[in-house]
C-alpha cells in the first residue's frame, strides 16, 4: 500500500510536466488548429536556457528560470512571426508539416550548443529530503512540480475567463470568422498562442531540471509523451491536458512498478515500459474514444 | 492531331484521354530513355557510387507509399520508416527459408496489415489524428524491437544472399545485382502506383483529402479509402525495407527511427507531393544533401581553425544533418510547397513551348 501511494505520487509528479508542456500545445491546437510537433524542443530550450543562466550567468535559480520561460515564450512567438504566418491560408497539412521540419532544425541547433550530449543538473536550490507522512516521502522538487502545476493552472484559468486576451483567444478558438468579424486579431492571437506555449513548455523544462538531470533525448523524449497526455485528455480541452497529463504520467511510474516484469515475463527483456506505455495509450484512446476524456466531438452539417 | 510530335499542348478531350498514362509520345521516349540510361549507369560507377544509387532508390519507394497516405490522401505520416522496418525484419526472420521474391512481398504484405491497423482511426477521426497514431506506431515499433530477443534486441541480424539462379553473388557484384533488383522492382511498383491513381481509386482518394463530406455525400466511403490508402503506403515502405535488408545485408533498428521517418518525409515534400517524379527527385536530392553535408562534417572536423572555435563537447556532424534536413523542409513548404516536380514542370514546359512563351 505504502509502495503504491508512494508511485501514485510520483507519478502524479512527472504527470504534472506533461500537464504543463501540454496547456502550451492545446491552446496552439485550439487556436490554430496546428499540432505541434516541436513541443518538446521547446521543453528542451527551456531548461537549458535556465541552465545557461543558472550555471554559467551565475544568475539566482528562480530568476534564471523567470528569464529562461520568456526568452522561449519569445522563440515561440519568434517562430510564429517568422515561418507560420507565411502558411496562413495553405493547407493544414503543410504547417503541421513545418512544425514538424522546425522541430529538426532546433533539434540541429541544439547539438551546436554544449548541450546536445550529456548530462546535466540544476544547482541544488531546493532543500535536500522532503515530506515525510506516514512512511510516504514527498521530496521537495516533487512539491515543487505539483505546486508549480497548479499556479499555472490558477493563472491559466484566471486568464481565459477574465483578461481580454484571454477571452479573445477563446473566441478565435470558438469560430475564427466570428472572431474577425467583432474585432478580434486572429495573428495576435495566434502569436500570443504559440509565446504562451513556449511559456509552459520552459516551465515544463525547468521542473524536469527540479526533479531529475536534463539531457536533451529526455527532454524531447517528454515532448513526444505530451501527445498521448494531451490525446487522452481530448486535444482542445485544457482540462484535459492536466488531467491526460497526470494520468500519463502515474501510468508510466506504474508500469515501471508493475508492469517491467510482466513484459519479461511474455519475452520482451529489458525494462522500460514506461517509454512505451504512453504510446500504447494513445493508440488504444484513437481507436476507441479518439476524442479523448474532455475533447470536444466534432459534429460537421453540411 | 496531325503531327504527335508536334504537340505544344495539353490536347485531351475526353476523360479516357485524361487518364492516360502518357500524354503524348514523347513522354513515352523520355521514359524509355530514362529507363535505358539507369540500366547502364551502374556501369560508369564505382561500388560506393551504386550503393548511394540503391539507397535513392529504396527511399524512392517508401517515398511513393508515403505520396499515396501523405500525398493523395492528406494523411500525414510520421512511421513510414517502422513500415520500412516491419518489412525488413520480416524479410530478416524468413529469409533463411524463403527465396527473396516470395520474401520481399511478403514483408510488404506485413506491413500493409500493420498498416490497417494503425490507421483504423481513419474510419473516425480526420488526418490530423492520424500524425500522432503513426507516431505512436513508430516509437512502440522501436521499443519492441529493442525489447525483443528473438530480433537481436535491435542489433544486427544477417542477411544472406549470396546465389542467385547460379550467379554468385559476392562483395564485387553485391550492389550491382542488388542495384537491378531494386530498379526492376521500383519500376513495377511506379507502374502499379500510375495505374492505381489515375483511375477510380486514385480519384476517390483525392475527393476525400479534398473534402470528404462532399466525397461522402457522393456515394465514396471516407474511412475506407483512408484505410486503404494507409494500407498501400505502408505496403510500399515494407517492400522498400527488405530491399534495403538485402542490400545491406543486415537488419539494425537503427534505419527505421523517427528521425528517418521525418528524412522520408522531407523527402516527398522536397519532391513534390503526389508525383512520381517527385519521388525519384525528393530521394536523389536527400541522399545527396545528406552526403555532402557529411563530407562538410568530416572536412570541419579535420580543420584545425573550426576544432578551435567549436566548444567542447559538440559534434557538428550530428547537428548539421537535422539542421538541414528541417531547413529543406521548412523552407520547401514555405518557398515551393510543389516541390522540386514544380522546377521539373516549369522546365520541361519551357522546352514543349519553345520559341513562345507558354
Amino acid at each position: 500500500m505504502v509502495d503504491f501511494v508512494q508511485n501514485l505520487i510520483s507519478g502524479v509528479a512527472v504527470g504534472c510536466i506533461y500537464a504543463l508542456a501540454g496547456l502550451g500545445f492545446v491552446l496552439i491546437y485550439k487556436s490554430s488548429r496546428v499540432i505541434n510537433f516541436a513541443n518538446g524542443q521547446f521543453i528542451a530550450i527551456g531548461a537549458f536556457v535556465a541552465y545557461a543562466l543558472a550555471v554559467w550567468g551565475k544568475l539566482p535559480v528562480l530568476l534564471a528560470a523567470l528569464l529562461a520561460m520568456l526568452l522561449t515564450a519569445g522563440l515561440g512567438f519568434l517562430l510564429e512571426r517568422v515561418f507560420l504566418r507565411r502558411l496562413v491560408g495553405q493547407p493544414i497539412i503543410s504547417v503541421i508539416m513545418v512544425t514538424i521540419g522546425l522541430a529538426s532544425v532546433l533539434d540541429g541547433l541544439m547539438y551546436l550548443t554544449p548541450f546536445g550530449s550529456g548530462n546535466f543538473t540544476f544547482p541544488q536550490f531546493l532543500p535536500q529530503g522532503g515530506l515525510s507522512l506516514g512512511g510516504i516521502n514527498v521530496s521537495y522538487p516533487q512539491l515543487l512540480a505539483i505546486g508549480f502545476t497548479a499556479v499555472f493552472l490558477v493563472l491559466f484559468s484566471w486568464f481565459f475567463q477574465r483578461s481580454v486576451l484571454g477571452v479573445s483567444m477563446r473566441a478565435v478558438a470558438d469560430d475564427q470568422m466570428a472572431a474577425m468579424s467583432v474585432g478580434v486579431s486572429v495573428q495576435r492571437v495566434f502569436a500570443l498562442a504559440w509565446a504562451v506555449a513556449g511559456l509552459t513548455a520552459a516551465a515544463a523544462g525547468i521542473v524536469v531540471g527540479a526533479v531529475s538531470g536534463l539531457n536533451q533525448d529526455g527532454l524531447i523524449a517528454i515532448g513526444l509523451a505530451v501527445f498521448p497526455a494531451v490525446i487522452l485528455g481530448g486535444l482542445d480541452s485544457v482540462p484535459g491536458a492536466v488531467v491526460g497529463g497526470i494520468i500519463i504520467g502515474v501510468l508510466q511510474s506504474f508500469s515501471t512498478a508493475y508492469l517491467d516484469g510482466l513484459f519479461s515475463q511474455i519475452g520482451l527483456v529489458g525494462g522500460g515500459s514506461q517509454y512505451v506505455m504512453p504510446f500504447v495509450v494513445l493508440l488504444v484512446m484513437l481507436w476507441f474514444k479518439p476524442h479523448g476524456l474532455f475533447g470536444t466531438e466534432e459534429i460537421e452539417r453540411v | 492531331m496531325r503531327n504527335p510530335w508536334a504537340q505544344t499542348g495539353n490536347y485531351r478531350t475526353s476523360y479516357v484521354q485524361d487518364t492516360t498514362i502518357f500524354a503524348n509520345y514523347r513522354e513515352i521516349v523520355s521514359v524509355v530513355l530514362l529507363l535505358v540510361a539507369l540500366c547502364v549507369l551502374p556501369m560508369f560507377l564505382e561500388r560506393s557510387q551504386v550503393l548511394v544509387l540503391n539507397f535513392i532508390l529504396i527511399y524512392a519507394i517508401a517515398v511513393l507509399g508515403l505520396n499515396i497516405t501523405t500525398g493523395y490522401a492528406g494523411l500525414i505520416s510520421v512511421g513510414q520508416a517502422a513500415f520500412m522496418g516491419v518489412g525488413a525484419y520480416t524479410v530478416a526472420l524468413s529469409a533463411p527459408s524463403l527465396p527473396f521474391w516470395l520474401t520481399i512481398p511478403l514483408g510488404g504484405f506485413t506491413a500493409a496489415i500493420i498498416g490497417l491497423i494503425v490507421g483504423i482511426p481513419s474510419l473516425r477521426v480526420k488526418h490530423l489524428y492520424l500524425a500522432l497514431a503513426t507516431l505512436a506506431f513508430q516509437e512502440i515499433f522501436v521499443w519492441v524491437v529493442g525489447r525483443s530477443p528473438a530480433l537481436a534486441q535491435g542489433a544486427a541480424i544477417p542477411v544472406e544472399m549470396r546465389n542467385f539462379l547460379g550467379l554468385e553473388i559476392g562483395f564485387r557484384n553485391h550492389n550491382y545485382f542488388w542495384y537491378y533488383v531494386i530498379l526492376f522492382v521500383l519500376v513495377l511498383m511506379v507502374i502499379a502506383w500510375r495505374n492505381l491513381l489515375r483511375g477510380k481509386y486514385g480519384r476517390a482518394l483525392i475527393a476525400v483529402r479534398d473534402n470528404d463530406r462532399a466525397a461522402d455525400a457522393m456515394g465514396m466511403d471516407p474511412g475506407r479509402t483512408k484505410l486503404m490508402a494507409f494500407a498501400l503506403g505502408a505496403f510500399y515502405g515494407g517492400v522498400a525495407g527488405g530491399l534495403l535488408a538485402y542490400m545491406q545485408r543486415a537488419v539494425v533498428v537503427e534505419e527505421f527511427t523517427l528521425s528517418r521517418s521525418v528524412a522520408l518525409l522531407a523527402m516527398a515534400i522536397v519532391g513534390g507531393l503526389g508525383t512520381v517524379v517527385g519521388s525519384l527527385l525528393g530521394p536523389a536530392f536527400i541522399e545527396f544533401l545528406r552526403l555532402y553535408v557529411e563530407r562538410l562534417s568530416e572536412w570541419m572536423k579535420s580543420n584545425a581553425f573550426i576544432q578551435s572555435i567549436t566548444p567542447a563537447g559538440v559534434d557538428v556532424a550530428s547537428a548539421l544533418l537535422p539542421l538541414s534536413f528541417g531547413l529543406v523542409i521548412v523552407l520547401f513548404l514555405i518557398f515551393e510547397p510543389r516541390g522540386l516536380y514544380n522546377w521539373w514542370r516549369l522546365l520541361r514546359s519551357y522546352f514543349r513551348t519553345w520559341p513562345f512563351r507558354y
